[in-house]
């Protein structure tokens, strides 16, 4: 029988294979390409610790100086203490986040992350002498467009930040690129996260903060919602339901 | 244009003679975004070469089962799957610059040059013809990319490739970058006086 192209037939068994090689083509490009997807996404969380902590690194030597330095650790959010796993650098807090089994919804979502994973992976940071100089703990949170993804590393008084860097956002271009700016990451340095009372204070400053404001960060005109995502993820993380038991757990057992 | 045109014919007419950029005015839209350096607009090119070359030898091969009237859908499925190698590829050998052209590598599947090459001429030619009317294509399309990007990041950052050709005021040298060459519409202009460029010459060719 002769292969009738404009029966129907014809139609469906054309289109049917011509999806079916095309689908093929794709999975096995998509198979190739991903356990040097995973090193380079390993790479990056690695390059992306060592400069919120404020750790100089290069292409070279970034692998090395974060194995020497850097401690990843599992923390559950609940209890606050660490728990044991392998293979950290592989945890993905993404999937984590989005599996119902392994997250929870917020009570009070003010970072509108819609669901929070019960374990985050931190990083301890140590400097030469092998003495804690920072904690990187991510944060994420959206801000006008999209999902904000970063760092925020606090020395070890737990109050003072060290850096904050983001690393994936989708906010207007050339509006909002401030927020990978390290110029504008650097005025979160120095600046502390709770005030007297041990409530979270740090704030974006519409107009930008008054001088000797050590709770305030200038906001940028033009991206004001950016600006107050920012502020409410990191006051979202560093509250009730972020690293609020973590930070006083930690604060009693490690910090002296 | 017969069916007797030659092989010759096929591969260099498009280059200037009924470039699909400057004569046809078809791929404009990418053309316009990511021509602002040498770099993107190269990457871009052979992307966009990839996935020409393939879609003409893949449709064209297949040309005697595609049924007529999925043919349309037939011809966007092969192209869709073809710029989502070339996007995973990209993200995987130069992440960074992939971010640069951001949607215009997954728009690739929208560019007009491709389908129309596809419809045009890979439905009625054999694959070896095929090849070289893609690889003729592509070329006419790098040719006012690189043309124009060229020109944009030569006066717009006084660079070729990030590579300082003038020095720039900013680095103590001569040259002030004139910012309108890195904004998009400098290349409605650049294009424009290209049409009218080749338009000339191909009138004083008769």
């Amino acid at each position: 029988m002769a292969f009738k192209k404009d029966s129907v037939v014809g139609t469906m068994v054309f289109i049917i294979s011509l999806s079916l090689v095309c689908s093929f083509m794709i999975t096995g490009t998509a198979e190739i390409l991903k356990e040097r997807k995973l090193v380079k996404k390993r790479d990056e969380v690695q390059q992306f610790v060592l400069k919120a902590a404020g750790v100089e690194s290069n292409s070279g030597d970034f692998r090395e100086l974060f194995a020497n330095r850097v401690q990843a650790k599992l923390v559950d959010l609940e209890s606050g203490q660490f728990i044991e796993q392998e293979n950290i650098l592989d945890f993905d807090g993404r999937m984590a986040a989005i599996n119902p089994e392994t997250s929870r919804k917020p009570k009070k979502d003010t970072a509108k992350i819609k669901s929070r994973a019960d374990q985050v992976r931190i990083f301890e940071v140590f400097d030469d002498q092998g003495k804690l100089s920072s904690i990187v703990m991510p944060i994420y949170g959206k801000g006008l467009w999209s999902m904000m993804y970063g760092y925020l590393a606090v020395e070890p008084d737990l109050n003072t930040i060290k850096n904050i860097v983001f690393y994936e956002h989708g906010e207007t271009p050339g509006i909002a690129d401030f927020v990978t700016d390290p110029e504008w990451n650097a005025l979160w340095q120095g600046k502390k996260l709770f005030d007297e009372k041990g409530k979270i204070a740090i704030k974006v400053v519409k107009g930008g903060a008054k001088a000797g404001d050590v709770h305030g960060v200038d906001g940028v005109s033009g991206a004001t919602r950016t600006g107050v995502g920012i502020q409410k993820a990191v006051e979202f993380w560093f509250g009730v339901e972020g690293y609020q038991n973590f930070l006083h757990t930690f604060a009693k057992t490690e910090v002296k | 244009m017969s069916r007797s045109t030659s092989t010759k014919d096929i591969l260099t007419s498009p280059i200037f003679a009924n470039n699909p950029v400057a004569m046809q005015v078809l791929g404009v839209c990418s053309a316009l975004a990511v021509s602002n350096s040498m770099q993107t607009a190269l990457v871009m090119t052979l992307a966009v070469t990839f996935v020409l070359v393939f879609s003409n030898l893949i449709i064209s091969t297949i040309r005697n089962f595609i049924p007529n009237s999925v043919r349309i859908i037939a011809q966007m499925t092969v192209i869709a799957s073809l710029v989502i190698i070339v996007d995973m590829v990209l993200q995987d050998v130069a992440y960074e610059l992939s971010k640069q052209l951001s949607v215009f590598v997954s728009l690739i599947i929208t560019n007009c040059i491709i389908m129309g090459r596809a419809e045009a001429f890979a439905m009625k030619y054999p694959p070896h013809l095929a090849f070289v009317d893609a690889v003729g294509n592509a070329m006419g399309y790098g040719v006012i990319l690189l043309g124009v990007a060229f020109v944009r990041e030569l006066l717009g950052r006084g660079s070729l490739f990030g590579h300082e050709i003038f020095t720039t005021v900013a680095n103590d040298g001569w040259y002030l970058p004139n910012e309108m060459f890195t904004l998009p519409p400098s290349a409605f202009f650049l294009i424009g006086v290209m049409i009218w460029a080749i338009n000339v010459v191909q009138r004083k060719r008769g």
